[in-house]
């Protein structure tokens, strides 16, 4: 009997490696990592109302960062998030809300009559799309600089050097995407691609199957 | 051709009791690995922690704030798991609630456990909470807590990079002012890397489990 049992635990345990092994390889929950949290901000949007960062939670939120008075190419940054706007129906988002947040750099320039003006050019949804800013300067290069991990620098002749990104916030407040590269239709698909992953997290990741998708964060199943 | 109708005969004769020998073999071991891998799917089972695991892959800012002992950072308890939770001392509820159930927590762990935690209360109210009454207020909870404060620049930036929203708002005669902010308790790891988010409203017994399991990586 001592051998049966010595047999069923060396079975066990190839089992349990089999188990983890066919898991990480074929991946049946995907994820989206916990990067670090969202920094919190208190901001004015295109219609002068207050938009912090605990109005957002409980909802998905895709944030960027540009300045209305930038020349092409920054305008792609507009075009990306119009496009996921458009398209978020292909995402399924079930009960989840999802928003839309531009963050713009240059509070000198951009007021909210200026943000509202830019909002209303992009035909962008009142609703779901913020724009917003912040008059202390300092504090919103912490946010967006150390907070967002967005780098930009203001130049001398008042026009801003940044790179474009976009971050996928949940509705923790937990960053779960970085979207750092030039913006390309790819990088649409792949925002939201993430978009129904995070969704579907946050519709099924309750009750006993949050084993699963706990596993699924430990075995770093992350969706491409 | 006789040799081997006889052979045959006689093999299938031998395969009656070993073929059913064989046939329980098989149901025990089917039966043991299937008991063994409920046992072992209870006992290796991916840790469903209370709190949100976030999997960080820079340090948590390193904050430098006052205490009555000085001046706090982050860095000084590396080595340490550290609870970083933001509140004043005229909160009516919940940062009493959060702290005494963090104050719990740590005394239902043995002392070597509890001595490699440090809870930090960063007080977000500079203008009533002197270093000195924050000592006073944290030691209610649990001897070992520190309590920090600092200019509200620094504060802005400590809270924004910690997810932490805060804004005063008007009180009743008795209480002065309050303070609106996120109610979360934050664990931070030896190294220095957020690891865990605790909502408002987490028992004694979920922090306790949560911090011996990660005492225990």
């Amino acid at each position: 009997m001592n051998k049966y049992l010595l047999n069923g635990l060396y079975g066990l345990l190839a089992l349990i490696g089999i188990s983890a092994f066919a898991f990480k390889v074929f991946q049946p929950i995907q994820v989206l990592p916990r990067i670090r949290l969202s920094p919190a901000f208190d901001m004015l949007d295109q219609d002068w109302k207050r938009l912090t960062n605990e109005d957002l939670r409980g909802q998905m939120v895709l944030y960027t960062f540009t300045y209305t008075n930038c020349p092409v190419p920054c305008h792609d940054i507009d075009k990306t998030m119009q496009e996921i706007q458009a398209r978020l129906s292909e995402a399924d988002l079930g009960e989840t809300k999802m928003s839309f947040v531009t963050i713009s750099f240059d509070p000198q320039n951009d007021s909210p009559l200026a943000l509202r003006a830019h909002a209303e050019g992009l035909n962008a949804d009142p609703q779901q799309w913020k724009f917003v800013t912040s008059p202390n300067e300092t504090l919103l290069k912490t946010i967006i600089g150390s907070g967002f991990h967005a780098y930009y620098e203001k130049n001398t002749d008042n026009s801003f050097t940044f790179d474009p990104t976009f971050i996928l916030v949940d509705g923790w407040g937990i960053v779960r995407g970085e979207y750092r590269y030039q913006t390309e239709v790819s990088t649409v698909d792949r925002i939201l691609r993430h978009i129904s992953v995070l969704a579907d997290e946050v519709q099924n990741s309750t009750g006993p199957q949050k084993v699963a998708y706990e596993a699924a964060h430990l075995f770093l199943c992350y969706a491409p | 051709m006789y040799r081997k109708v006889h052979l045959a005969t006689r093999k299938s004769n031998m395969n009656v009791p070993v073929q059913k020998y064989m046939k329980t073999r098989i149901l025990l071991s089917i039966f043991v690995v299937v008991l063994g891998l409920a046992a072992g799917f209870f006992f290796f089972r991916p840790p469903t922690l209370h709190g949100t695991i976030i999997q960080s892959p820079e340090p948590s800012f390193d904050f430098m704030l006052t205490g009555i002992d000085g001046d706090v950072s982050l860095s000084d308890f590396r080595g340490k798991l550290v609870l970083v939770y933001f509140g004043y001392t005229f909160c009516p509820d919940i940062c009493p609630a959060t702290l005494a159930n963090a104050g719990q927590a740590l005394r239902s762990m043995s002392d070597r456990q509890s001595e490699d935690i440090q809870l930090i209360m960063i007080s977000l109210d500079p203008e009533r909470d002197t270093p000195q009454k924050l000592a006073e207020y944290v030691a209610h909870f649990h001897p070992s807590f520190i309590g920090i404060t600092g200019p509200e620049e620094k504060l802005a930036e400590v809270t924004s990079l910690y997810g932490i929203f805060y804004e005063k708002h008007p009180g009743t005669a008795a209480t002065g002012y309050l303070i609106d902010h996120t109610a979360t308790l934050l664990v931070i790891d030896r190294e220095g890397y957020l690891k865990l988010v605790f909502p408002f409203g987490v028992t004694t017994k979920e922090i306790a489990d949560d911090l011996k399991y990660m005492l225990r990586q």
